[in-house]
């Protein structure tokens, strides 16, 4: 939540993406309010509709809930769901543009997996 | 010719009140000094006192070694253009932009009669107003047209860019680069408008409260300064031990920004955001707090 907004993408995304990124690290937990669009819009200087189109994202997409005269609450399993989602697109999002920057530097496979299997730092 | 404004202890008391304390500064020729503080950090004052239309309570203003103060000599290597304002207490405002470069002119030996006819065009500035009646981009533009046609080797600009139309600004970032790759001249140029200006400062150099927080080149100290967000506790696990300039909470979040010093780094392994700061964000960071 207390990232700092930068120029590169639409900000509703990064406001989103914030809110994930929060529901991940167990910064907000399931069933718990999250702020609302007034108090995002209070935060980040930006204007509370701005803030209301990233919000409205995850509730289409079943993270975030809407309780009536109440405000905007982490739906139950809205952690898995991010998890699955981010995993669902790890390939298109990460994987495919380690392979274009690997093909332009002329980096054969066999070195990537390689380099991938030699790393100490990520481990299972 | 390497060239150095030095300014030493340099301290200014109005009426009992000490509104710029013991600053130390070395200005080198040959760049372009970017000088932010905000309203009231003395930025002004250390400008006329650098450039001697202002005398200092203590400590000694040199170029090369000489004495500024009323030493023509090290005058003409300066100048500072100030900022107009339709209160001006200078007799300023009487006059039409065209006599005031004249009088520029003869305080300004190196004066550029063609440069300054030739910007007062490119800013479409009617020369025949008063300038009590100029608006305050236009105030602005005669201040910049003094400034860049006194050819003075260490040239100081007061809000160069108050009260100036973003296409206005443009321009004026554009010819200031211009006369700097033409001339190696040194400017020092004080902004609020920090984040459009930070690009074409080497160096900056950051007021506050009338003491000098840092001077630095602009690309390392953007380099150096981090925010690092996350969940509290994950936070304070990875800056524990460094120097916090400012925070934020909100619930469980936190962030933070923070300076790293020569030889320090954050330590990886921590489930937190690490982002840059813009020039602006950071001197918010820096500056920011409420006076007490």
């Amino acid at each position: 939540m207390n990232e700092i907004l930068t120029q590169e993408k639409s900000i509703y995304i990064q406001i989103k993406e914030m809110i994930e990124q929060d529901i991940l690290r167990d910064i907000l937990l399931e069933e718990e309010r999250v702020p609302s669009t007034n108090e995002l819009a209070r935060l980040y200087a930006i204007n509370p509709a701005t803030a209301a189109k990233g919000v409205n994202l995850l509730v289409d997409e079943g993270i975030l809930y809407k309780k009536r005269g109440i405000g905007m609450f982490v739906a139950e399993g809205a952690r898995e769901k991010i998890r699955a989602r981010r995993k669902k697109n790890f390939y298109q999002d990460y994987v495919k543009s380690l392979l274009a920057e690997a093909g332009s530097l002329g980096i054969t496979k066999k070195e990537l997996i390689e380099m991938i299997a030699e790393d100490r730092e990520y481990d299972e | 010719m390497m060239s150095k404004l030095t300014a030493k202890g340099i301290s200014k008391v109005y009426n009992g009140k000490e509104v710029l304390h013991e600053v130390d500064l070395e200005l080198e020729s040959g760049k372009i000094y970017g000088l932010i503080g905000r309203n009231g950090a003395g930025k002004t004052t250390l400008l006329s006192m650098l450039t001697a239309q202002n005398p200092v309570t203590r400590g000694s203003v040199t170029l090369d070694g000489k004495p500024m103060w009323e030493n023509p000599e090290a005058l003409e290597g300066v100048c500072f253009s100030r900022e107009l304002n339709p209160v001006s207490p200078n007799g300023a405002n009487t006059m039409k932009v065209k006599e005031y470069l004249r009088v520029a002119a003869t305080f300004l030996p190196h004066w550029d009669r063609e440069m300054a006819q030739r910007l007062a065009g490119e800013f479409g500035l009617d020369v025949g107003k008063r300038i009590s009646k100029l608006s305050k981009g236009m105030m602005s533009m005669v201040t910049i047209v003094v400034a860049l046609a006194s050819k003075a080797r260490f040239t100081f600009l007061d809000e160069p860019a108050a009260g100036l139309d973003v296409v206005a600004r443009e321009k004026f970032y554009r010819i200031l680069m211009e006369e700097y790759l033409d001339t190696g001249r040194t400017f020092v140029v004080s902004t609020h408008i920090i984040e459009e200006a930070s690009d074409i400062f080497e160096e900056v150099i950051i007021l506050d409260k009338g003491k000098l927080l840092l001077k630095e080149n602009t690309q390392e100290l953007l380099e150096r300064s981090y925010h690092v967000s996350g969940h509290t506790e994950e936070v304070e696990r990875a800056v524990s031990g460094k120097k916090v300039y400012h925070e934020e909470t909100m619930g469980r979040s936190r962030g933070v920004t923070l300076l790293l010093q020569p030889g320090e780094e954050l330590r990886p392994g921590y489930d937190v955001s690490i982002q840059h700061p813009s020039l602006q964000k950071l001197f918010v960071a820096l500056c920011g707090e409420e006076a007490d």
